[in-house]
């Protein structure tokens, strides 16, 4: 057995896991607080690559400016998705709420093919490329940087979740509405808080996800390993999603390398499966979790 | 003085004109008609980076010829529908076309749309087609009588690719990079079997699912495998530079190879620092190769002064090949029927394509296999030729 090599799996599997949470958290952080599920998480994430790139390669900005405008176009893509789409669908069944947001991910698409173009592009180098050693075990260095950046981002968040006013609000309005409204919490700023916060945690992600593979119009069929993701963990659960993204992440570094790539899919599906039929709100999630 | 008209009048007008084409008047317009070229073109979606070039070229092509007065003294009229590359769409544009206009060729966008109209295409007898998929599948004149594609095979390019490996390296080490789609899996089964005639060893394949970001895995295994020529298909851009960013940060000195569509200059360009050395293998000249006599090349630039792709090339000379072969039917005499159009494609033999190919082309079948090996040099920014011309089966 090499285990050098084993330890080289784990690490470039915790790597790819960690951008899987970080996208799973922007995807439970609306559905805790609006009971949305928003499958344009993955095309918002597309958004903020490009935001980059454009800021970045267009503009010439420096990449510690580009990273800000991209995570601020995404909140403000947040902003107005939610006041313009999601806030009159309030009350219509969820069915109509999650088609819209299909729609708004199509949009999303095509108005990045409409702006940059239909070519795959490449973003910027803006991490250190010196190989990263952990004993004798590589790491591939933006995977390492993008897991170090990811883990960062979950912990403030949970950190912001658990402190702050902004964030006791939010998981009182997941808790109860109606008890929330009562106490005095305006659930409507919470509602476009999360969206807010979500997208720009989001547009965060796309940048590391695209520096590792580039960006493309497709690159939001990402988006649909983050749903495998939440779903596994719970799709109202933060830990859930930190534990689901770590763990998708290991089962597809694995299954890739002593099954081969074909089988990532069927293997990673199928621990959905499995996890479905013991535990059907997930892992970490609330049995009240109404399914489509 | 005027005389106003009745509807005898009228009835003996339209009597007349009736007649008139019943004796022969249609024949005649038929004769002079335009040509129709009809095409399923992915404007949007996966393959909208192609398919804009593809549409270029298509129209450009096109526009020297009916500049020229045509084929035979009769204009080529382009009728494309925008497909997002998906089957069903290609299929819904092909029935509106063909609904609409006479259709005698036709360009279709995938290897799907390729294998699902063929049965269609042979029903109808009347349409010549071409199209942006070089599958192995489709380069089988039995099954596919009706169709040709405008450069080598997925396998042929593998097979050009490893005959330039073995005769660099006699008894080389090969990596197989594929994504687990129909198109990254098409050319490797026979490529395997060439290899081991040739006397190369393939020590690792590697499989990667469509749209994988990550590719840390994959690298490990390639480096254990250590191979002297890696050779990815089934890809326009990523997951290659991520590949060969994390090889050569692992001390891998394996030499990097890619098919036509990850081989475009400006594609190639993207790839950043990583790609200086990454060979790839093409039918075509590039755009910016002044080498030689090539004159159609030459137009193409005064044309379009600014780069195009290898895409547009590939629309520009399946247009080309078309043309040839309905030019050769009416030379003959013989009605535009696809047979006829494939029997005058494939008398095609040591043809000049104004430069664009390096080498005068035959197509005996429904492939032109030949090719070449450039290599990306990074001062110049472009793709050098690295190898003659290559030409299968001589």
């Amino acid at each position: 057995m090499d285990w050098l090599f084993l330890a080289e799996v784990l690490l470039a599997g915790l790597g790819a896991g960690s951008l899987y949470a970080l996208a799973g958290v922007a995807f439970v952080l609306i559905y805790k607080a609006t009971r949305v599920i928003n499958l344009a998480i993955g095309e918002i994430l597309m958004l903020g690559g490009y935001v980059f790139f454009g800021a970045a390669a267009a503009w010439h900005l420096p990449a510690w400016i580009a990273l800000p405008v991209a995570i601020v176009a995404g909140a403000l893509v947040g902003a107005v998705v939610e006041r313009l789409l999601i806030r009159p669908m309030l009350g219509e069944s969820p069915i109509s709420v999650f088609m819209v947001t299909i729609g708004l991910g199509s949009i999303l698409a095509g108005a990045v093919q409409v702006i940059w173009g239909a070519d795959p592009l490449r973003l910027p180098e803006f991490m250190p490329n010196t190989p990263i050693f952990i004993g004798d075990a590589y790491l591939a260095p933006k995977v390492a940087y993008g897991f170090v950046a990811a883990m960062l981002i979950i912990v403030a968040f949970a950190l912001a979740l658990r402190f702050t006013r902004s964030g006791v609000a939010l998981q009182a309005t997941a808790a109860d509405q109606g008890a929330a409204y009562s106490v005095g919490i305006n659930v409507s700023r919470v509602f476009s808080l999360s969206w807010i916060v979500a997208c720009a945690i989001a547009a965060g992600a796309g940048v590391l996800v695209g520096a590792i593979g580039g960006i493309s119009p497709t690159m939001g069929i990402f988006g649909l390993s983050v749903l495998v993701v939440v779903i596994v963990g719970g799709l109202d659960s933060m830990l859930g999603a930190l534990v689901g993204g770590l763990l998708i992440g290991i089962v597809e570094a694995f299954s890739g390398t002593f099954l081969g790539g074909e089988y990532k899919f069927l293997i990673t599906f199928s621990v959905l499966i499995v996890v479905l039929m013991l535990r059907p709100y997930g892992l970490f999630g609330r049995h009240e979790i109404e399914r489509l | 003085m005027t005389r106003k008209l009745t509807r005898r009048d009228v009835l003996a007008a339209g009597a007349a004109m009736g007649s008139g084409l019943a004796i022969g008047i249609r024949p005649l317009a038929a004769q002079g008609a335009d040509i129709v070229l009809g095409g399923s073109i992915p404007l949007t979606g996966v393959f909208a980076f192609a398919g804009v070039g593809i549409h270029n070229g298509i129209q450009d092509y096109l526009k020297i010829v009916n500049d020229a007065g045509g084929v035979g003294g009769r204009k080529i009229k382009y009728v494309a529908e925008d497909t997002g590359y998906k089957v069903d769409a290609s299929v819904a544009a092909f029935n509106k076309i063909t609904g609409q206009e006479k259709v005698s060729l036709y360009y279709g966008d995938s290897t799907g749309f390729s294998k699902t109209i063929n049965p269609e295409l042979e029903r109808r007898g009347t349409i010549l087609m071409a199209g942006a998929s070089f599958a192995t599948e489709l380069n089988d004149p039995k099954k596919y009588p009706l169709q040709f594609m405008a450069g080598p095979d997925y396998s042929e390019m593998f097979g050009i690719l490893l005959r330039y490996c073995a005769r660099e390296q006699s008894g080389a080490k090969l990596d197989f990079v594929y994504s687990d789609t129909e198109f990254g899996r098409d050319p490797i089964a026979p490529s395997e079997a060439l290899a081991k005639t040739l006397g190369l060893n393939i020590v690792e394949k590697i499989v990667t699912p469509p749209g994988s970001v990550d590719v840390s895995t994959e690298v490990l295994k390639l480096r254990r495998a250590n191979p002297d020529y890696t050779i990815f298909h089934g890809y326009v851009l990523a997951p290659i530079p991520e590949f060969m960013t994390q090889a050569k940060q692992m001390g891998l000195r394996s030499k990097f190879m890619g098919t036509f569509w990850s081989s475009d200059n400006s594609t190639v360009q993207r790839m950043g620092d990583v790609a200086e050395g990454y060979m790839g293998v093409m039918p075509y000249r590039y755009y910016y190769d002044a080498d030689g006599n090539s004159p159609m090349l030459e137009k193409i630039r005064q044309m379009r002064p600014e780069y195009q792709s290898t895409a547009y090339l590939q629309g520009f000379t399946t247009a080309l090949l078309m043309c040839e072969a309905v030019k050769r039917t009416l030379a003959a005499g013989k009605e535009l029927t696809g047979v006829n159009m494939k029997a005058g494609l494939n008398s095609i033999k040591d043809f000049d394509t104004g430069g664009i190919f390096g080498v005068p082309i035959s197509i005996p079948g429904n492939s032109v296999s030949v090719g070449r090996i450039y290599a990306f040099d990074s001062k110049s920014k472009q793709m050098r030729p690295a190898s003659d011309w290559i030409r299968l089966g001589s």
